[in-house]
């Protein structure tokens, strides 16, 4: 509606802020474009070049002299066939697997619950939203404390249950694992439930109110207008979880270490122990890699992302 | 058909309830926990109880001053310091992202330049910073910014820029671009136009920005714990290095400086709660 209106005033010949601008627009990205060459550009350039060598800082000297120790790919091939990397990504998968369509279900569930007002739901919304605003490592304080084994989950479960339930959770290989998977579901539900309420919020209340005239139930209603109309939500939603779930670090780090063993160890925390051995070199081709193949990952994201963005534009023009 | 109704607002009631119980769970255990005193941290005292029955600040006396009378051992090291770190780290971080951000949001917003600097910034957000800390940690090094208040100051601005960039973005955006131009007729410069005109009508915006990105460094673990040492140790890193440095777990020592921690950030989010949705998905969905 409004396009044509400026571009009829543009054609009078008002100002155009863009073109008087210009000059100033650069400057004003300057600072920006700074900082990411300076956090992108130079490490990226130093991490390819220490990858191909086998530096320490160890050795004594600096990274600038690593040629000293010039190996070609030997890094590249190691983390190949190394099974030892392998096992991290495979972990972290497989929390991501299973955290992230947990919290979709119990969030979208939520949602739900949320979408016409009620009394008390303010403060119900806030409260929900809570475990998301505290800081990380003070979470996973949190479950390290009642996942103890004389702590209060294995007390609630004995009262549950009438025994005496004695699980040592962050003591077994399996239970460690699905304690920290409980401590992630926690903390970030309520994201998923915030964006998806944002987004079954803007669901066409019109659409949903002819659907029912004209006799659709509630099945109909969900299935037939507000899953396609969210489709675009949802995939935001995983995305940005998926995301933050593979950089999973802070929660695993304070209850579990990675143990026991390597019971819990992500791939952030395999990064970590490398970094803490010193094995700068190996761990620069690792992390290359990992970004690459995330910027993959990305530029596939981001296509999807603009083209929400378009469809939402659209969707408000119709 | 009333009674049906009935029926679903109770069902609704209960499963709210559930979910609020299960979300208040381990911030109520953690609560209690910094009140408790040291009998009470554990079972060895008997029972676990939900509620201190002895309820104390010793835990705050301790963490802040580095003894009270029930334990033995005194802290080399307080909270005060690593409070003081958390403060100015995240402040200082917040100014750096939100100022840059600001700035550069702006001009793509409204001169269109800057091409590939809004997804270039996103991808920021992306990447583990795990996977860049060695160039990070040889740069810092050789910067001396290693354990100081402007080096960790400086990685946080960095890393929560694309935060601050994308929300001033779509809110600048959202303010009509007349309003600059008639000011441009007046013989207004570009940069008073932003600076005079449009700056001001975004301060409420800009407000929340920095909250956002407040809870964001506030919230970090990780960068810290590797980039400090000693002086500049913030809460988070402080809290973990709490249990091994003594000789027991010091449940409610943790607890309190965790509660502490907890704290601003869930008072800001409460405060920004408008603009969550809009800050988390980089402005690709609002509220």
């Amino acid at each position: 509606m409004s396009a044509p209106a400026t571009t009829a005033k543009d054609a009078a010949g008002a100002v155009d802020l863009a073109a008087r601008g210009r000059k100033l627009g650069l400057l004003m990205t300057l600072p920006a474009q700074l900082l990411l060459v300076f956090i992108f550009a130079f490490p990226a350039l130093m991490q390819i070049y220490i990858s191909l060598t086998w530096w320490t800082p160890g050795d004594g000297t600096i990274w600038i002299y690593a040629y000293e120790s010039f190996v070609w790919f030997d890094n590249y091939v190691e983390l190949i066939t190394s099974e030892r990397l392998w096992e991290p990504i495979g972990r972290t998968m497989l929390i991501l697997i299973v955290v992230v369509p947990v919290e979709f279900v119990i969030g979208f569930g939520l949602a739900v619950l949320f979408v016409d007002s009620f009394p008390g739901k303010r403060v119900f919304y806030s409260i929900l939203l809570t475990p998301m605003m505290v800081v990380p490592a003070v979470a996973g304080y949190m479950f390290f404390m009642l996942f103890q084994s004389n702590g209060p989950i294995n007390q609630i479960l004995s009262l549950l249950t009438g025994t005496d339930v004695e699980l040592v959770w962050l003591g077994d290989t399996t239970l460690a694992m699905i304690a920290v998977m409980i401590a992630d579901i926690w903390q970030w539900t309520p994201l998923m439930f915030l964006i998806l309420l944002a987004g079954i919020l803007g669901v066409p209340e019109d659409q949903l109110k002819a659907a029912t005239l004209l006799g659709a139930n509630w099945g109909q209603k969900f299935w037939r207008i507000v899953l396609p109309r969210m489709r675009t939500v949802i995939i935001i939603a995983i995305v940005i979880r998926a995301v933050e779930a593979f950089k999973l670090f802070d929660v695993m780090y304070v209850m579990t270490k990675g143990g026991p063993g390597v019971a819990t160890e992500t791939i952030s925390i395999y990064i970590y122990k490398l970094f803490k051995q010193l094995e700068w070199s190996y761990l620069a081709a690792v992390d290359l890699s990992i970004l690459i193949a995330l910027s993959v990952i990305a530029v596939i994201g981001m296509t999807l992302m603009a083209k929400a963005k378009q469809k939402r534009a659209g969707d408000v023009v119709d | 058909m009333t009674n049906n109704r009935a029926l679903n607002e109770i069902g609704r009631y209960a499963l709210i309830l559930l979910a609020v119980v299960i979300a208040m769970v381990p911030i109520a255990w953690m609560a209690s926990m910094a009140f408790k005193p040291v009998e009470e941290w554990t079972m060895s005292a008997g029972e676990l109880t939900w509620w201190p029955r002895n309820p104390t600040f010793g835990n705050f006396e301790y963490i802040f001053t580095g003894q009270t009378e029930a334990v033995i051992i005194s802290l080399d090291r307080t909270a005060v310091g690593p409070v003081i770190a958390s403060l100015v780290t995240a402040l200082f971080g917040t100014v750096i992202a939100v100022t840059v951000g600001t700035l550069g949001a702006y001009a793509v917003s409204r001169f269109k330049v800057g091409g590939n600097l809004p997804l270039s910034v996103l991808q920021l957000r992306l990447f583990p910073p795990m996977a860049v800390m060695i160039p990070v940690m040889i740069m810092w090094t050789y910067l001396g910014m290693i354990d100081t208040w402007w080096g960790l100051s400086l990685i946080y601005g960095i890393v929560t820029l694309p935060f601050a960039f994308w929300l001033m973005m779509t809110f600048f955006d959202e303010v009509p671009r007349e309003i600059e131009e008639a000011a441009l007729v007046e013989g207004c410069s570009p940069w008073r136009a932003f600076y005079r005109v449009t700056l001001p009508m975004v301060k409420a915006p800009l407000a929340t920005t920095c909250l956002f990105v407040f809870i964001l460094n506030w919230s970090d673990f990780l960068i810290a714990l590797l980039l400090t040492t000693k002086d500049w140790v913030t809460i988070p890193v402080f809290m973990n290095e709490l249990f091994t440095a003594m000789t027991g777990p010091m449940y409610g020592a943790k607890a309190a400086l965790g509660l502490i921690a907890a704290i601003p950030p869930v008072v800001f989010g409460i405060i920004i709660q408008k603009h969550l949705v809009r800050g988390l998905t980089f402005g690709a969905l609002k509220q």
